[in-house]
């Protein structure tokens, strides 16, 4: 706990809570503009459901980004100051130290997913939507990307560990926000194997085209569970080898 | 002067490794594009045009830019470690050099991605039987496209020399596609840097620019670019850096 405060503690002039609400505010705007455009043309379709969906597909293309740039802000630090040797002189293992960067980042992000959560809420006040705030599946889309976050952080804070020039990392977060957006139009078993694709594969809400319009259908949360479990388990086994592979590299 | 200073700057790229996403990015893009044409066949019957359409959405609205902002992050990157501001602005060159010999090495790295990406669409619409001529269009959406990257490479040096971090600017970068997305659909594409993209290169509309547009689109290019740079430069000259 000490260490994820002292995590903390680094970044308070950083500005990296800045950039997450800047961040955050251009990816609500345009999920809501968009939303609202929606509505207007078809007010039928105004409902939660749509308003979900919709930040769903976003955070497709907009939390791998953030994510790498988060986690890179949090190990880029540690860098561009060359302070390994002196983190690694105290009396901590190198594990705890990937683990409270890993924790710290995973508070940032997740802290933005609380953001969203609330300002869809508040949105649909604001709209007058006639059905009350869906609380259940709120908390649903908020594990859903919580979850896949575990994986895409792990995944991240590996890349930025190893590789000094961050440009990489970077890279790599860039081709997940566009896998993240384009999953949809791949086969299901070729997005499987993409982690970003469980940003729209987890939300709770999806869209179907079986007829003229399109309509959002709520997801069965047994058909999501074993997802969840598999994914959980896939984000701890790339955590666990991030972890073991920093920790044997040289500093 | 400045020439030696564009020597300096290749010299520090050498073993970068920044090649890779040069390569890697117009790659997917094209990937990507294709599959999605090959699979809309039905729908995207302008042979050419629809490819590009496909392609160009991929690499001109989200993939440049992005690539853009990490290699003006990356070529900044350099200075902002171990106190190599203090050595760079010491050295016997003027800060204009320093400053513009930048932006010219990412100009040039641009030309390389720019003809790859042609290389890579030429290649992708053959194996896909595409048997027309290539569109006439295509130089000038790859010029204008050059010119807005150089625009664009402007912004986000600017933004790279003045913020130490290698992350943010980029991430800045990507809210600022947005901004230009929105700045096209409200038909005003041609005043914002990252719109100036979108309308070059004809990613989301192959009509191309009428009379009218075409000087409008090199004289904000213009504009930004001697804008940004002589602030950039007037910075570098007039602030102290912490090194």
């Amino acid at each position: 706990m000490g260490l994820v405060g002292l995590e903390l503690y680094k970044l308070r002039r950083k500005r990296l809570f800045l950039m997450v609400i800047l961040f955050l505010a251009v990816e609500i705007g345009w999920a809501f503009s968009a939303t609202s455009i929606s509505i207007s043309r078809n007010p039928g379709s105004a409902g939660w459901e749509a308003l979900i969906a919709m930040m769903s597909s976003m955070n497709g293309l907009f939390l791998p980004i953030l994510t790498a740039v988060c986690v890179s802000r949090i190990c880029d630090m540690e860098h561009k100051g060359n302070t390994w040797k002196l983190l690694l002189t105290l009396s901590v293992r190198r594990g705890a130290l990937y683990a409270a960067k890993y924790v710290t980042a995973s508070l940032v992000v997740s802290l933005a997913c609380l953001i969203q959560a609330v300002a869809i809420a508040g949105f649909g006040f604001m709209k007058g939507f006639e059905q009350p705030v869906p609380v259940l599946l709120l908390l649903r889309f908020l594990l859903g990307l919580v979850i896949t976050n575990t994986g895409v952080i792990a995944l991240q804070q590996w890349a930025s560990m190893t590789a000094k020039n961050q440009a990489f990392a970077l890279a790599l977060g860039m081709v997940g926000g566009f896998v993240g957006v384009a999953a949809d139009l791949f086969p299901q078993g070729i997005r499987r194997i993409f982690i970003w694709s469980y940003y729209t594969g987890l939300s709770p809400v999806t869209q179907s085209y079986a007829s003229a319009h399109i309509q959002f259908v709520v997801r069965d949360m047994g058909s999501l569970l074993p997802v969840m479990v598999a994914l959980t388990a896939v984000g701890m086994v790339v955590y666990l080898a991030g972890s073991v592979y920093v920790s044997r590299q040289e500093t | 002067m400045l020439g030696r200073c564009i020597s300096a700057e290749w010299m520090k790229l050498r073993y970068s490794h920044i090649w890779a996403i040069l390569v890697a990015l117009p790659v997917i893009s094209v990937l990507i594009g294709c599959a999605n044409f090959y699979m809309n066949q039905g729908v995207l019957t302008k042979e050419w045009y629809s490819l590009w359409s496909q392609v160009g959405l991929f690499y001109g609205e989200f993939f440049l830019p992005i690539l853009i902002a990490i290699c003006c992050a990356y070529i900044w990157r350099l200075e902002h470690l171990n106190k190599n501001w203090n050595m760079i602005l010491a050295a016997p060159v003027p800060s204009a050099g320093i400053f513009l010999a930048k932006w010219i090495v990412v100009g040039v790295l641009l030309i390389l991605v720019q003809a790859f990406f042609v290389l890579l669409y030429f290649i992708g619409g053959k194996t896909l039987g595409l048997n027309a001529g290539l569109p006439q269009e295509l130089p000038g959406w790859l010029l204008r496209g050059w010119t807005a990257g150089l625009t664009i490479s402007s912004v986000q040096l600017a933004r790279s020399m003045r913020i130490r971090s290698f992350a943010v600017p980029v991430g800045m970068g990507l809210c600022a596609i947005f901004i230009g997305l929105g700045m096209y659909v409200a038909r005003l594409g041609l005043f914002f840097p990252h719109s100036l993209l979108t309308v070059g290169m004809g990613v989301l509309s192959q009509t191309g620019l009428s009379c009218g547009e075409n000087p409008v689109f090199w004289l904000m290019n213009i504009l930004y670019i001697g804008v940004i740079n002589t602030g950039a430069i007037w910075r570098m000259r007039k602030h102290d850096r912490v090194a």
